[in-house]
């Protein structure tokens, strides 16, 4: 019977043992998550901000993201991540990471780490008004990667309508800081371009379900957006003509200013109160006469009968 | 009372339109109606619930919708420019003439037979205003309609076909006349809607003594008692002998 105990007593030993010496290979996700998907609440980082560390397996797995593992991005925890996360970082993510510690302050490295895989999306975000914000000026405002798509761990495709990306979700992600009147102000940001889009025929279309109806990044672009000021930007001076004309065939200069986020002056602000005056005072006209005809009907019908014809 | 000889010299009904604008009414309301239930869904594409995306969606969603839309909305203009065409070739051949107590164009009188009927509704008079062959009230009918194919039917073309528009729109005033052309379209589309289901249903529906609805749109005809009742200046004109016989008695 003593062989027994021994057993119960190495068998322990030697799977810890094994565990160790996986330790050394990139770290599968399956290990991560075994304490990751356990994790709720916050935590209180090194570097200050509070940091969720719950994964969900399920949604990570089935997430185009769901074959990597976790070090194929969390680069500074090759080895044994809990006691030493400073693991040789490649040089060019490493000086992406010390251009974005502004916005990262926590793992600035695991954010640049989408270079490695998207490196031309990723020069054409840093070199836009949004990465500029961010690398030249070293502001925590301008969105990055996880600002638009979400969670590196749940990135699902453009085309779900999961997406935070998708046709269906992109003006409310945008709008999250671009409706933001605070954050758009201190940039001296249009503040209504939430609005002025949803009253147009784009954004009432959109709302209904067109799959032509336009949204934001039709107009704008998305990883190299630069400021209509920019004669980069799609939406500069005459560009629009080019990109107006990918839906309205013909677009001349004439038609574009039919689409605006900006008040067209005053003429069209007098001719819908005009047109109020006119809806309420034909509204009041036939009511009125209505109701008085009715009225004087049943008098008529009750109190006059026969004094009629 | 000569009433078997009144009853051969007047025929029981008058034709008041023709089978022409008995067909372009019916183009005219389906037309609209049509709009109605298009456009709505556009203008308040906000509607809590989603009840705007469900209308969308009775109509095989935004694309299709846009699309009948635009059919709708050219038959609609045909059907006016047909309407004003026939009338032109009406007065060419003199088969139609304009004369005060036939005319559909508003006059000095009609004003006078708002102010005598609201007094009438509000017992102030005892006498109700005679009218023509139109009353106030149907060419307030009519005229809309020309306002509406102006004020929306321009714009709704505008909206429709913006390239061909464009090159006659002035450049100085491109930056605010799309805004000004959607505003118009949107506001007075509701306009027009108010003005239907108040005004028109009222008059031609609603009102006891027409309900369900007036008839004429599919007979053409009045009944030459209704005509005398509501038509009174229209009638003497028709049949003065028993005009003169009905006053002396």
């Amino acid at each position: 019977m003593r062989y027994k105990r021994v057993v119960f007593f190495t068998a322990p030993l030697l799977f810890l043992l094994f565990c160790v010496a996986q330790s050394a290979s990139p770290q599968e996700p399956a290990k991560c998550l075994v304490c990751h998907s356990a994790m709720k609440g916050r935590l209180q980082s090194p570097a200050g901000p509070l940091v969720n560390l719950h994964v969900n397996p399920e949604k990570f797995h089935s997430s185009v993201h769901g074959s990597l593992s976790c070090t194929s991005c969390h680069l500074k925890f090759t080895d044994n991540p809990h006691v030493s996360p400073g693991a040789e970082v490649p040089a060019d993510v490493g000086k992406i990471a010390s251009e974005i510690s502004a916005k990262y302050p926590v793992d600035a490295v695991a954010a640049a780490a989408c270079s490695q895989c998207h490196p031309d999306i990723y020069q054409k975000v840093l070199q836009s008004v949004h990465g500029q914000n961010i690398v030249a000026k070293h502001r925590t405002d301008g969105a990055f990667c996880l600002d638009c798509h979400g969670s590196p761990h749940y990135i699902v495709p453009v085309k779900d309508p999961a997406s935070p990306v998708s046709r269906e979700n992109m003006v409310e992600t945008c709008g999250s800081c671009h409706g933001n009147k605070a954050m758009m102000g201190k940039y001296g940001i249009n503040e209504d371009v939430m609005g002025s889009f949803e009253e147009s025929f784009h954004g009432r279309k959109l709302a209904l379900g067109d799959t032509r109806a336009p949204v934001c990044s039709s107009c704008h672009g998305a990883h190299n957006v630069q400021p209509v000021t920019n004669p980069a930007s799609p939406v500069f001076g005459k560009n629009k003509l080019k990109t107006c004309g990918q839906c309205h065939k013909g677009a001349n200069e004439k038609f574009i200013p039919a689409f605006t986020h900006k008040v067209p002056g005053p003429i069209p602000h007098y001719v819908e109160k005009a047109l109020i005056i006119l809806l309420l005072s034909v509204f009041t006209f036939i009511v009125a006469h209505v109701l008085l005809e009715a009225f004087s009907d049943i008098r008529d019908a009750i109190f006059r009968r026969g004094r009629e014809k | 009372m000569s009433q078997t000889a009144a009853a051969r010299e007047i025929p029981e009904e008058v034709e008041r339109f023709n089978i022409i604008f008995r067909i372009q009414h019916i183009i005219m309301f389906t037309t609209f109606l049509v709009l109605c239930f298009t456009g709505w869904g556009l203008k308040y594409a906000y509607a809590p619930a989603g009840v705007s995306s469900k209308l969308i969606r009775f109509w095989g969603g935004p694309e299709s919708a846009g699309l009948i839309h635009r059919i709708a909305g050219v038959t609609m203009l045909l059907d006016f420019v047909w309407h004003v065409l026939y009338l032109g070739y009406l007065f060419a051949r003199k088969r139609m003439t304009i004369r005060m107590k036939t005319t559909v164009i508003p006059l000095p009188k009609d004003v006078l037979d708002v102010v005598k009927n609201f007094m009438y509704f509000l017992g102030l008079s005892r006498e109700k205003p005679k009218f023509a062959k139109y009353s106030y009230a149907q060419k307030f009918d009519y005229w809309a309609v020309f306002w509406g194919m102006f004020i929306i039917g321009l714009s709704g073309f505008s909206l429709a076909f913006p390239m061909v528009v464009s090159y006659v729109i002035p450049q100085s005033a491109s930056h605010w006349i799309w805004r000004v052309i959607s505003t118009m379209h949107s506001d007075e589309a509701l306009l027009a809607i108010v003005f239907i289901l108040f005004w028109h249903f009222y008059n031609e529906h609603l009102k006891p003594e027409t309900f369900p609805m007036s008839w004429l749109w599919i007979t053409g005809k009045i009944s030459t008692e209704k005509l005398k009742h509501h038509h009174p200046l229209e009638y003497e004109i028709l049949f003065p002998e028993a005009a003169k016989k009905d006053e002396k008695e």
